[in-house]
């Protein structure tokens, strides 16, 4: 039954893709060409990396709004180290991502040591990590970086932007693991009963906490990509970034009650997205109206879901 | 029976006749009357699944009758909503006691019926005033009126569901196991207050299990048994052993299967272990292949100790010992790497998930056995399920079904099943047969049996008195969070045991 | 002997007072120290100039925390409210200057937001989708409605009296009425009507308010159209303080908002809270802004502070739960 329900979800949002990518090819001719959506691949590619480790995270029940926070975190510090502190820059990408992961890490440690709710711990951590970007950078951005940093953001593997290797990569791993792995089935048990899941000697806490660092870490990733993608630090990178990402995993299916969801869920729902966007700005909707047909799918989506789905829950 | 009614010339406040009620095809009320005097204690009591607690949502109006009719003062009416009962002047005292944590007690009490002034504005004044006169009629002038009720003890908070009948001028109070949770000194002020309504002429359902509170309060009592009703009578024409005999209805002995081998070795030792308040240096050991029942009232500790040596709250005092090894149990994961399995209380929130598959339930204490590299084998998983299905005789339609949709006693199965696939060498075993059929209870009685014959040690938790006779080698009673008796097989009697309970809880109260 | 008829009665109200608003007490010191020390460093804080813009400023954000307090109160979260602050102040403002009365201009709007609030809560209390994720798509909706209807381009040359926001009755701005009045209406609301205590009620728990006989669906589309109609005012305030409208989402507004909701004492739990605490706590980081400029402390930390203050009541709030337990 939940396979089942698992699969027509994603059935049906594939289908939506499929239509949507039609649709919008239909509209322009621009779009379906091989340039374009692998322009569009890199720069969904930040977005991506952090909404599957968002899909765990809700998956498991929680939530976590301080990733947008996280990304201009890591941006700085980058900046900062390099160009402030004076460390190479291989260096400074290398701290700044182990900034970026404990501040992950330290989300996993309000919510599991103290029990906060993961909205309220991560709604804090979002205004703290973001105060700090702005503090320590005081506004100033960094730029400036050398021609072969540039390679992350805007470089090609064999014709492919490199990010979206490594958005493929990291996905694969990602479905391995939520699907495959009992550190996965640990997180589908954690949200569906967290109660039931202690009781059956799952480590709650320790699989919270890695899931919140990793969280932490690949927005960093992202963090560094965005900087390498645009040449340019600043601390307001990554502002409202969490509604984007919360927005493709709740469409990609992921019940925001946690217990249930899939990374392939995440993937379409964050392709439909960035189909939308670019596909009706193509065929010349005025750059905003396409986050208004974001939200109208979102709302349809999850209420079709609802509407089929009454004996949701325990 | 050809007393009632003739003597009395008042009407019955409520009285139910021949009603029935059936969930999923399973007949819980079947025909059962009852009714009630102004004025009267009247005690129900019946073993757990007797059928106590749907009759009395019926009475209250969460449940609806299949068949039979509900009169209220000799006017037949329908309850469709618990709305509907509160209007006729029927009110209960939950045992989860439905309260706002964070509101005041005056509140509380008037939550819903709040007193108005003028423009329909609430007036606090009143509200305080009254619940103020109200808690003083109930002999609670102790208890602060603006205090929350997050931060009262149970027996504070019951008092105020109390205030809160009165508040709706109940003419008949439900009372469901009231006393199951509170200390000695509560139980005496709710005795009082019980005297005190019933001088009132309010009607009192009294659900317990507790015999001598039943001697001292009701007039009548009516007894259930698998549904149906089996006897009312004078509460002074009756004593402890025809009401036991009347709840169980058959002898004791010929229910449970017997003992198989003999016991071995100590394999659990407590020694002073204690956590917080709650456990008090408790010693005991278990023998492979024994079944050791665990008695005693609702928080008196048992449950409590079997978390402790599970690892949900870690021993904050003395040893634990396994094969003689001292040990600590810091988290369920220790425990059950060290070949400890716990069948919790509470089944749909701590031992299963029922929003999950029968499969995804019995993997997942045994995950990294059913890996092989990184990877969950699935195949394995599968088997292990369907394996889990025909040896514990589990009904469903296969390891895909959702749990929820099972039966209680299935879902029983599968929480040990997936506990046995860890290959426990201790199990823990608490309320094994709550809320299940006969049927799948004799079927669970004899597995364990069967499990202790292949030297498995097993200690029981029940509430259920002819359930710890039956099946124990030896019963332990707790109270207040210790130990304070011991019986071995042989002289163990459901009046020693029952005795013990209620003697040890005065001691405690006086220590 | 006395003292046993006391506690017989009840508490004394001083004793009363200080245990339901132990929180806002708090803030309301906090504000107090914050005004003496900082006063004491640099007396131009305390210059009316200064204090009027505090207060006025941001009289906005405490009008909408108000109602955001009831929605947490009630166990639920907005995070569009920012955007709806914008979307009225743009429909307020585009109605003012094609010359509709202003009592049009500014009611229009508010019943607007009511409608969309509204809504919102019918989602959230009849399909039991979770109200984070309704806001978050209404915020999409919002958001890009906005932009993609305005393009961005600012309103001005507003009529002088569609100034709401800078009327000065009494040499007050009256924002400040605004948000004084507002706030002690809301407060006997919530105290002295059997709605505002279905909305504790249904926070704390739901189940026992149905059986107490509330409905607890009616009363989370009640709460959602009386969140509507404090976002409505607070997005008039927020359209007629500066002489243009910008046409975009004020950033993180939602976030201030929700913020001072919580540090004002609303648990986001549910179920406890008052809406003096909330507006209390908008007054305390209007003033932490002001005073971080005085103090000459670079004012990018701000934000840095907020996050710790909110992290630090929340962890006290977890504590305090804790030991009630």
């Amino acid at each position: 039954m939940t396979a089942e329900r698992f699969l027509r979800h994603e059935t049906i949002l594939a289908v939506l893709t499929v239509i949507a990518l039609a649709v919008l090819a239909a509209l322009s001719d621009k779009f379906f060409t091989v340039e374009n959506l692998l322009n569009q691949g890199r720069l969904m590619s930040e977005v991506g990396l952090v909404a599957l480790a968002m899909t765990f995270v809700i998956v498991t029940g929680g939530i976590d709004l301080s990733v947008g926070s996280i990304i201009g975190l890591t941006a700085i510090l980058l900046g900062v180290f390099w160009k402030n502190v004076g460390l190479p820059l291989p260096a400074a990408m290398f701290a700044a991502l182990a900034c970026g992961t404990f501040a992950g890490w330290a989300n996993g440690f309000i919510i599991t040591r103290f029990s906060v709710p993961p909205l309220i711990a991560t709604l804090a951590t979002l205004a703290l990590y973001r105060g700090l970007a702005e503090g320590i950078s005081e506004a100033r951005s960094v730029r400036g970086y050398p021609e072969w940093f540039f390679f992350f953001g805007q470089g090609e593997v064999l014709g492919v932007p490199f990010q979206l290797w490594l958005l493929g990569i990291a996905t694969v791993i990602a479905i391995v693991i939520l699907g495959l792995t009992p550190f996965g089935r640990a997180a589908y048990a954690i949200g569906a009963n967290e109660t039931a899941a202690r009781f059956s000697g799952i480590r709650v806490h320790a699989t919270k906490l890695w899931i919140y660092t990793a969280a932490g870490f690949l927005s960093g990733l992202a963090a560094v990509i965005f900087v390498s993608r645009v040449t340019t630090t600043r601390s307001d990178m990554g502002t409202g970034w969490e509604l984007d990402i919360i927005t493709g995993v709740v469409l990609g299916g992921t019940s925001i009650f946690g217990g249930r969801g899939t990374i392939i869920g995440t993937v379409l729902g964050l392709v439909l997205i960035q189909a939308l966007k670019n596909g009706l700005s193509l065929s010349g909707v005025k750059g905003d109206g396409t986050i208004v047909v974001i939200g109208l799918v979102l709302i349809g989506a999850i209420l079709a879901g609802a509407l089929f789905d009454k004996n949701r829950g325990g | 029976m050809s007393t009632e009614g003739v003597t009395d010339q008042r009407v019955a406040p409520i009285e139910l006749r021949s009603v029935s009620k059936s969930f999923g095809g399973n007949r819980v009320v079947n025909q059962v009357s009852f009714d009630m005097r102004p004025g009267e204690v009247h005690a129900l009591m019946g073993e757990n699944g007797a059928g106590k607690s749907t009759l009395i949502k019926i009475m209250a109006g969460l449940h609806q009758a299949d068949e039979g009719e509900i009169l209220i003062n000799g006017q037949p009416v329908k309850f469709v909503s618990p709305r509907d009962a509160h209007d006729r002047g029927i009110a209960t005292v939950h045992q989860e006691l439905l309260l706002f944590p964070e509101l005041t007690v005056a509140e509380n009490i008037f939550l819903g019926q709040t007193p108005k002034g003028r423009f329909g504005v609430i007036d606090w004044d009143t509200m305080r005033r009254r619940s103020r006169e109200l808690l003083d009629s109930l002999d609670s002038g102790d208890l602060d009126i603006d205090r929350k009720v997050g931060s009262l003890s149970v027996g504070n908070r019951q008092r105020i569901e109390i205030a809160r009948a009165l508040a709706q001028d109940a003419r008949v109070l439900i009372m469901d196991e009231p006393t199951a949770s509170l200390g000695e000194a509560d139980v005496q002020r709710l005795m009082d207050i019980v005297r005190n309504l019933k001088a009132r002429g309010v009607a009192i359902v009294y659900v317990s299990h507790r015999m001598p509170e039943i001697f001292a309060l009701a007039d009548r009592v009516t007894v259930l048994r698998d549904g149906s009703h089996v006897a009312t009578r004078q509460v002074s024409e009756v004593d402890e052993t025809q009401l036991v005999s009347m709840m169980v209805g058959r002898p004791i002995d010929k229910l449970y299967p017997p003992k198989l081998g003999e016991s071995g070795d100590v394999i659990l030792e407590l020694k002073d272990v204690s956590y917080r308040s709650t456990v008090r240096n408790i010693s005991l050991q278990l023998r492979r292949g024994e079944i050791l029942g665990l008695a005693g009232l609702v928080g008196s500790g048992r449950t409590e100790t079997a978390l402790t040596i599970f690892g949900i709250t870690p021993a904050t005092a003395g040893q634990i010992l396994i094969d003689g090894a001292p040990q600590v149990i810091a988290s369920p994961e220790r425990a059950r790497d060290l070949g400890i399995a716990y069948i919790p209380e509470d089944r749909g929130q701590q031992g299963l998930i029922r929003s999950q598959t029968i499969k995804e339930n019995v993997a997942l204490a045994i995950l990294k056995k059913l890996t092989r590299g990184i990877l969950i084998d699935a195949q394995r998983v599968t088997a292990e399920a369907a394996n889990a299905i025909t040896k514990f005789g589990i009904r469903a339609r296969g390891p895909e079904q959702l749990v929820r949709q099972l039966s209680g006693g299935n879902q029983q199965k599968v929480v040990l099943a997936k506990w046995l696939a860890t290959n426990p060498r201790i199990l823990i075993m608490d309320e094994p047969t709550r809320g299940i059929d006969v049927g799948a209870k004799a079927e669970i009685h004899l597995l364990m049996r069967k499990l202790a014959g292949d030297g498995m040690a097993i200690l029981m938790i029940s509430s259920e008195l002819p359930e710890v006779l039956g099946m124990s080698d030896r019963v332990l009673v707790m109270n207040g969070g210790r130990i304070t008796a011991e019986f071995a097989k042989t002289d163990v009697t459901a009046e020693a045991v029952g005795t013990a309970m209620t003697r040890s809880h005065v001691r405690s109260d006086a220590a | 002997m006395t003292a046993a008829a006391a506690t017989r009665i009840g508490r004394s109200n001083f004793q009363r007072f200080i245990g339901g608003y132990g929180q806002e007490i708090v803030v309301l010191l906090s504000i107090v120290v914050l005004f003496v020390v900082v006063g004491a460093v640099n007396p131009r804080f305390l210059s009316d100039n200064n204090i009027n813009s505090i207060f006025a400023g941001n009289a906005y954000i405490a009008v909408a925390a108000i109602g955001m307090s009831m929605i947490i109160m009630a166990g639920h979260i907005d995070v569009s409210v920012g955007a709806l602050i914008g979307v009225i102040a743009t429909i307020a403002g585009t109605l003012a200057v094609n010359g509709y009365p202003v009592w049009i201009a500014w009611g229009l709007p508010i019943l607007f937001s009511m409608a969309v609030n509204a809504s919102v809560g019918a989602l959230v209390a009849y399909t039991r989708i979770p109200s984070i994720v309704v806001t978050l798509g209404m915020l999409s909706i919002l958001k890009g409605g906005l932009i993609s209807v305005t393009n961005g381009e600012w309103i001005s040359n507003m009529p002088v009296e569609f100034m709401i926001a800078q009327m000065r009755p009494f040499g007050i701005p009256s924002a400040v009425y605004f948000m004084v009045v507002l706030t002690i209406l809301a407060a006997l609301f919530m105290r002295y009507t059997d709605f505002g205590r279905a909305i504790y009620a249904v926070g704390g728990n739901m189940e026992a308010a149905r059986a107490a006989g509330i409905n607890p669906e009616r009363t989370v589309v009640g709460v959602f159209a009386l969140h509507g109609l404090f976002a409505g005012i607070a997005g008039i305030l927020f359209a007629t303080q500066l002489q243009v409208i910008q046409s975009t989402v004020p950033p993180n507004l939602e976030l201030t908002v929700i913020t001072a909701s919580v540090i004002g004492g609303v648990s986001i739990l549910g179920g406890i809270g008052t809406v003096i605490g909330s507006t209390l706590a908008a007054i305390l980081f209007a003033c932490i802004g002001s005073a971080l400029i005085f103090l000459n402390v670079s004012a990018y930390w701000l934000r840095a502070v907020l996050g710790l203050m909110i992290l630090a009541t929340v962890l006290a709030d977890m504590a305090r739960r804790r030991r009630a337990t």
